[in-house]
């Protein structure tokens, strides 16, 4: 018998759930099937002889896009926890009933024999809480003795004595008891370590969807559809894309248009719409009727994969946090224990009677969880929050560097625009020609441009009835052809001989000029709109105290025009080395600088910031020189990573505080005898779940929006 | 008070009843979804070919 994991990225309800569930009941060597709807996990159990590929056809006939994948580790472990928590949180509930009324017999008096029969039952109650849920501390401290000290120590340490202490108080029927302080202990460091296992299981999970490709697609060859591994595709392929389906690897869509929803990749859930021709990306879900792609990259090019290997790369550098905690634990953690041993001495020659409770309570109210845990627990939080923005961060240091930065830098094109050129005006230079003119010239160029491949040709509309003889593509310059027995000529000023602007405009590189027999008619002006909110969210970044700078390669007059459009600073006509020196000067004057690009030309720039971040749609080497990925549309992700980035350098700074400031005064009380071993129980443990649940917080710091009327620093600080 | 040499046994043996429920509800995936089924009261009922009322 063997079990199967299998990821379905579509099954989003319990509804698709118990459609794969009957399913894979009716298929022979399948013995059980376990669905998990929340993590879009099917595990099947199977006899050896039956092939998982065979049950993921299964699946795939049904209507789901399966997925292989390895068992998943965390699961059972995850399981193991809940149970060992709840049992100690039963178990506490007991032993602290049973506590009260022993205090408070101890104040009024209190028969020996109800004593000791409250002291059995919480022994009872004890005894699973020491052999069964606390087992985690014990087995860890164990393997330190192989693998140098954890902070497992001293836990288990405190947890072993004061259970032996105790139960030897119960046999011998004299001596302090304390259950309740072990109970109590045991119960509160499980829940601190639960909330951090969930953090952890939630990043996964956003990276696990990252992965989510389907395992199969559905390969056109004529008038039949044949089912091929995602391996087998190649590139020129026709490949069908059934509704609620994903696309299985990146393309152009060849069907008139199609439905999209692309959060997987931008974080964003309304559904987009697409056009022929119009690239689609492998991950995407198709929302609308079926579609057909051609796919223009292998099957592990597309861009989710490069998005996943990069995501990959910062789970897998090991941040300087995590020296952090292992400092703590070899110097804090044998700093504790020679701390309780010699506490335990000194009382020796004091009072005997109290040696043992003061040793141990400086054992446990020493917190080495609230300093090594907070920290790590606080970045993958903040992590996962973020990428659900769209944002990928590839590096887990760059989150404290964050709140360092003091301006911006934003490249003009295909950064703050969206780089889809449209046509924004159509003139006539030539005087005589009627107003009707306009949409036979229109068209005239449509039918030109159609022959070039030039980035500025997509703002035309398709052409509707001029037809072009003999076209002939000039690279660099434009388009020209033969139209009713006439030259005509379609580009830049010097190629269509147009001389002829007029004077009171603003010569501009985006115009383009169409001639007829070298006498220039129209002129066309193309602008690239900008990003649906850059403007607010370029204010909200100003509002941060992270003033934004433009650059561009683009004309003084056409900068200066969006410039004062969004009010931001500008510097115009920057070529790479230009943009680099910039960077470069505000470094120098102490300035943080945020670079954030998407073109090859931006790349020395993006290296040398202090922090990169590049649009989705960059090519790989931009991507590549990226500490920030910003998969969304939006330019409010920007502020979204400022907000999450000072955040989370405030609630580390709060735990780490809160840390230090809890021990150094906590154990000194303990070692002079002044805290009793349950209020060291409860302050240790609960300064634990405390710096954890802070760190929680950081998966709700709201989202920015660009129509919101609050100025986002208000939202910040209320958040 | 004698009465609790009766009733802190039996607190005992109702204790150890709700602990085994639990370990029963936790393997049985009972705490496995728990942001999901908020949402099932959105689901349309599978089987709505049954003649239902517009």
């Amino acid at each position: 018998m063997t079990v199967s994991t299998i990821s379905i990225s579509d099954m989003h309800c319990a509804a698709c759930a118990n459609k794969i569930r009957s399913a894979l009941t009716l298929l022979d060597g399948v013995s059980a099937t376990h669905v998990n709807a929340a993590r879009r996990q099917v595990l099947v159990e199977h006899s050896e002889s039956t092939n998982p590929t065979h049950i993921l056809q299964h699946i795939e006939e049904v209507g789901f896009s399966p997925r292989l994948s390895g068992a998943d580790p965390s699961d059972h472990a995850q399981r193991a926890l809940l149970k060992r928590l709840g049992i100690a949180g039963l178990a506490m509930m007991q032993v602290m009933m049973a506590a009260i009324a022993m205090y408070a017999g101890a104040f009024d008096g209190m028969q020996d024999m109800y004593r000791r029969l409250l002291e059995l039952s919480s022994l009872v109650f004890c005894i699973p809480v020491v052999t069964y849920s606390a087992m985690p501390f014990f087995r860890s401290a164990l393997g330190a003795l192989r693998t140098g000290i954890n902070m497992d120590v001293p836990i288990a340490a405190a947890i072993g004595i004061a259970f032996s202490a105790s139960l030897l108080a119960t046999i011998s029927g004299s001596g302090e008891v304390y259950y309740d302080s072990v109970v109590m202990f045991t119960f509160l460091l499980l829940g601190a370590r639960y909330i951090d296992d969930r953090l952890k299981q939630r990043f996964t999970a956003s990276s696990d969807r990252l992965a989510a490709l389907p395992a199969f697609g559905l390969r056109m060859a004529g008038r039949t559809r044949e089912r091929v591994r995602l391996s087998d595709i190649t590139i020129g392929d026709r490949i069908w894309v059934e509704t609620g389906d994903q696309i299985p690897v990146d393309g152009r869509l060849d069907s008139a248009s199609a439905t999209l929803d692309e959060s997987i990749l931008t974080g964003e859930s309304a559904w987009v719409e697409r056009d022929r021709g119009d690239r689609v990306f492998a991950g995407t879900i198709n929302s609308g009727p079926g579609f057909a792609v051609r796919t223009d990259t292998a099957f592990d090019g597309s861009r989710i994969c490069d998005i996943a290997a990069l995501a990959d790369r910062a789970q897998t550098a090991n941040p300087p946090i995590t020296q952090l905690t292992d400092n703590i634990a070899r110097y804090f953690v044998p700093a504790i224990l020679l701390i309780a041993a010699a506490t335990t001495l000194a009382w020796m020659s004091i009072d005997p009677t109290r040696a043992l409770g003061a040793g141990l309570a400086v054992l446990v109210v020493s917190c080495p969880c609230a300093l090594s845990l907070a920290t790590p627990a606080a970045l993958t939080a903040a992590m996962t929050r973020l990428r659900q923005a769209g944002v990928v961060l590839t590096r887990s240091d760059l989150l404290e560097q964050i709140p360092k930065l003091s301006c911006a830098l934003i490249d003009k094109t295909g950064t703050l625009t969206v780089h889809q050129p449209r046509l924004n005006a159509i003139t006539l230079l030539d005087v005589e020609a009627p107003p009707s003119a306009r949409d036979t010239y229109l068209d005239l160029a449509a039918a030109l441009q159609q022959f070039s491949n030039h980035p500025l040709a997509r703002a035309f509309p398709a052409p509707q009835s001029a037809t072009i003889d003999s076209p002939e593509i000039v690279p660099g310059a434009g388009v020209s052809g033969t139209w009713h027995d006439k030259r005509v000529r379609i580009g830049r000023n010097n190629f269509t001989d147009a001389s002829v602007s007029s004077s009171d405009e603003v010569p501009d590189d985006q115009d383009i000029y169409l001639s007829i027999d070298d006498q220039a008619v129209a002129r066309f002006t193309i602008s690239d709109p900008l990003r649906q909110d850059a403007g607010a969210a370029l204010a909200a970044l100003q509002a941060l105290d992270v003033p934004t700078t433009m650059l561009s390669g683009d004309s003084e007059a056409r900068c200066a025009a969006l410039a004062s459009e969004l009010s931001i600073d500008y510097i115009s006509r920057q070529d790479p080395e230009t943009k680099l020196r910039v960077t470069r000067e505000l470094q120098q004057r102490g300035e943080r600088v945020l670079m954030v690009g998407d073109g090859v030309n931006d790349v020395p720039a993006l290296a040398a910031a202090d922090i990169s971040a590049v649009v989705v749609e960059s090519n790989d080497l931009v991507k590549s020189k990226a500490d920030v990925l910003l998969l969304s549309r939006r330019l409010g992700t920007l502020v979204d990573l400022v907000n999450v980035g000072r955040k989370t350098y405030r609630v580390i700074a709060q735990n780490l505080s809160w840390a230090l400031g809890y021990n150094l005064v906590a154990i000194p009380l303990a070692a002079c005898g002044f805290v009793p071993p349950w209020i060291a129980a409860l302050g240790m443990a609960s300064s634990s779940t405390l710096v954890m649940l802070n760190a929680t917080r950081l998966l709700k710091v709201p989202e920015f929006d660009a129509g919101a009327t609050r100025p986002p620093t208000q939202i910040m600080e209320t958040g | 008070m004698q009465i609790l040499i009766v009733l802190i046994p039996i607190s005992i043996i109702l204790i150890g009843i709700a602990a085994v429920m639990f370990l029963w509800a936790v393997d049985n995936d009972q705490f496995e979804q728990l942001d999901l089924h908020a949402f099932d009261i959105l689901q349309d009922d599978s089987t709505d070919d049954s003649g239902e009322s517009p």
